[in-house]
């Protein structure tokens, strides 16, 4: 007896479940300070997509997400539980940032090409370590990218403070990159950029690789079962290895965009957890391109929203985060699978 | 005595760290990883803060620091053990939403946004010991500790004992070395796992305790700055038994109170901060070679 929803039904209730709960928490809350969770929510929606600048503001936020969530489902596909996209998207970051203001005379394109380039390599690099680690040493990877998120961001504060330090700028921030490093300006005035551009190819890219490439197929057959993956002649250890890396180099492109689209330059604060909110966005969108994709607009809605709802109506950002952090809690929640069972139950019972 | 300074303040540093390591590493034992201490800790600290203040009494700040860490570890523990969430995921988010939950109270009650200075508090009161508070070293080891010092280190040997030698104890390893056995000889293994990471929230919560009532007198929302993760840290490294794992503790507050005292001798700060996590990836690297290399099963 199974029950009898549909796989596209199934998914989009896995998706909605969390978002609903955590609704429910964040009006909760909002009612026992005083304040009517119905006009909160309405102006939060509001401020989320009416309008162009509005939406524009919502695609640039959603734009890290799907770099930090694409990331961590390329290792979860294979059965990595990758934490560790924070680090490699904050050296990322600060990659692309200084090869965008150091590298004076590349000019044109090539600076802003070089710069993602690097950004990319330098996230990739970040992993090699718990990658080697997991798939040779068997050293559980959970806590080993756990730690080297802190060692990436006090490196990065490092860097910043001192050897990368804009000359005269008491915050600690590297000088602003070279103009012709910047990502394009899609709607000007508004802050969204061709990052989101490159963020939907990779994401393109990830479903023809998950679907047509060999190596696509070996990832998901070595996270589904890798005694099996093993028998059949795949090197466990490579593909996991290979899994690892490719998460950190797309959360080293997240953060390089991030660092050429919005910020311009490297600076302390980077990154508000992108990486630990795009683990929200894998978890909900079930490892698929469209999936990641839904998750990150939700979550990046709710930033852009929650930033102005702050400015003008007095509700302090940190709802946002209380949301945000009821729907990591719940996002992996089998409450779907619990329904269904008991549902099974009560129809084998007489 | 630059010493006498040094040690004097490494063992406070270490406090809030040990607490929570204690309490992460009986939920370990138990067979789920805590990664929302850093959670507990700053509710404990922020709960601490304001009941210290209310009631002008150091000791029920500490009573309501052990119920507000319990309380936030709640809501993780049973997402956990009844609703099959994964450990790690669920940990993360608590850290986001008590920290959200914080900042929204904070400045919806208190008006303030990051930290809350509330006059007068009570802070713990720190015990001079009447000898040996001048002979170098020991003094500075001993004397002039609070009353949390103390206590966290009057726990290690407890915690080595609980779990080695009570009944509850063993229940609590044996549901994390085998679930399916300890449920089979008819243990609750959701009950014990409850009642493990709810005492780890206690514990934490008294580590943030430590630090707001303890070391600072004040609460910000950066006030743990990490030590929940310190703390996990620590009993990675010390392998979940209480002694290496209080080893591990003092360690680390000796970097955290020797990293303003080495700004002056060129290690940059950002680095010293680093250090802990750093030693856990080396110390994991190292079991797990000594496991490889270690007698292979015989065929």
């Amino acid at each position: 007896m199974s029950g009898a929803l549909p796989r596209a039904l199934e998914d989009g209730l896995r998706l909605a479940m969390p978002f609903v709960a955590a609704l429910l928490v964040g009006a909760i809350l909002l009612a026992i300070t005083g304040r009517d969770p119905f006009s909160t929510y309405a102006e939060l929606f509001n401020e989320a997509l009416g309008g162009q600048s509005r939406i524009a503001a919502t695609l640039t936020a959603a734009t890290p997400l799907i770099f930090t969530g694409l990331a961590t489902a390329i290792a979860f596909r294979a059965g990595v539980f990758n934490v560790g996209v924070e680090g490699s998207f904050y050296l990322g970051g600060l990659a692309a940032a200084w090869v965008g203001f150091a590298w004076i005379g590349l000019g044109g394109t090539l600076q802003m090409l070089a710069a993602l380039g690097f950004g990319a390599f330098v996230g990739g690099l970040w992993m090699l370590l718990p990658g080697w680690l997991r798939a040779r040493m068997e050293v559980d990877e959970v806590v080993t990218t756990l730690m080297l998120n802190f060692i990436a961001i006090g490196i990065a504060l490092w860097l910043v403070n001192g050897p990368l330090l804009a000359a005269g700028s008491a915050n600690s921030a590297t000088p602003m990159v070279l103009p012709e490093a910047r990502l394009l300006r899609l709607i000007p005035p508004s802050t969204l950029n061709a990052g989101f551009l490159i963020g939907l190819a990779a994401l393109v890219a990830y479903g023809v690789w998950l679907r047509l490439r060999v190596g696509g197929f070996e990832n998901r057959l070595v996270g589904l079962n890798p005694r099996f993956a093993r028998s059949v002649g795949i090197s466990v250890a490579s593909v996991i290895l290979l899994a690892i890396v490719l998460s950190g180099v797309i959360g080293g492109l997240g953060g390089a965009t991030h660092a050429l689209g919005v910020v311009g330059r490297f600076s302390e604060g980077f990154s508000p957890g992108y990486g630990f909110t795009g683990i929200a966005v894998a978890l909900l969108g079930r490892n698929r391109p469209v999936g990641i994709l839904i998750g990150a607009l939700i979550f990046g809605a709710l930033t852009s929203a929650g930033t102005t709802v702050q400015l003008f109506a007095d509700i302090p950002l940190d709802l946002v985060q209380v949301l945000e952090g009821t729907v990591m809690m719940l996002a992996v929640v089998e409450a779907v699978r619990w329904a269904r069972r008991r549902r099974a139950v009560r129809a084998v019972a007489p | 005595m630059m010493l006498d300074n040094v040690l004097h303040a490494a063992i406070l540093a270490t406090t809030p760290i040990l607490l929570a390591a204690l309490g992460g590493l009986i939920n370990r034992q138990a067979g789920i990883v805590n990664i929302g201490l850093e959670a507990m800790m700053l509710s404990g600290a922020l709960a601490a803060l304001i009941a210290a203040h209310v009631s002008g009494s150091w000791a029920v700040g500490l009573l309501a620091a052990a119920v507000a860490g319990l309380v936030s570890a709640a809501p993780l523990s049973i997402l956990v053990t009844r609703f099959g969430a994964n450990e790690i995921v669920a940990g993360l988010g608590l850290n986001v939403l008590i920290a959200g939950l914080i900042g929204y109270l904070l400045s919806d009650f208190y008006g303030v946004s990051g930290t809350l200075r509330l006059m007068p508090v009570p802070t713990l009161p720190r015990i001079d010991l009447p000898f040996i508070a001048g002979v170098p070293v020991l003094g500075a080891i001993l004397s002039g500790k609070d009353v949390l010092t103390w206590a966290a280190w009057i726990l290690v040997p407890l915690t080595a004992l609980l779990l080695t030698r009570t009944r509850i104890g063993l229940r609590l390893r044996a549901c994390g070395s085998s679930p399916a056995t300890a449920n089979s000889v008819g243990l609750s293994v959701p009950n014990l796992r409850d009642g493990a990471t709810l005492a780890a929230g206690a514990l934490a919560g008294l580590g943030g305790a430590a630090l707001s009532l303890g070391l600072v007198g004040l609460f910000s929302e950066g006030l743990t700055g990490g030590r929940g993760f310190i703390a996990l840290a620590a009993f990675y490294f010390g392998r979940n038994r209480p002694w290496p794992t209080a080893f591990a503790c003092i360690l680390f507050g000796f970097f955290d109170a020797a990293q303003i005292r080495l700004q002056g001798g060129g290690l940059p700060p950002e680095l010293v901060q680093v250090l802990p996590y750093a030693v856990v990836i080396l110390a994991l690297t190292l079991a797990s070679w000594r496991r490889r290399r270690g007698p292979s099963p015989e065929p």
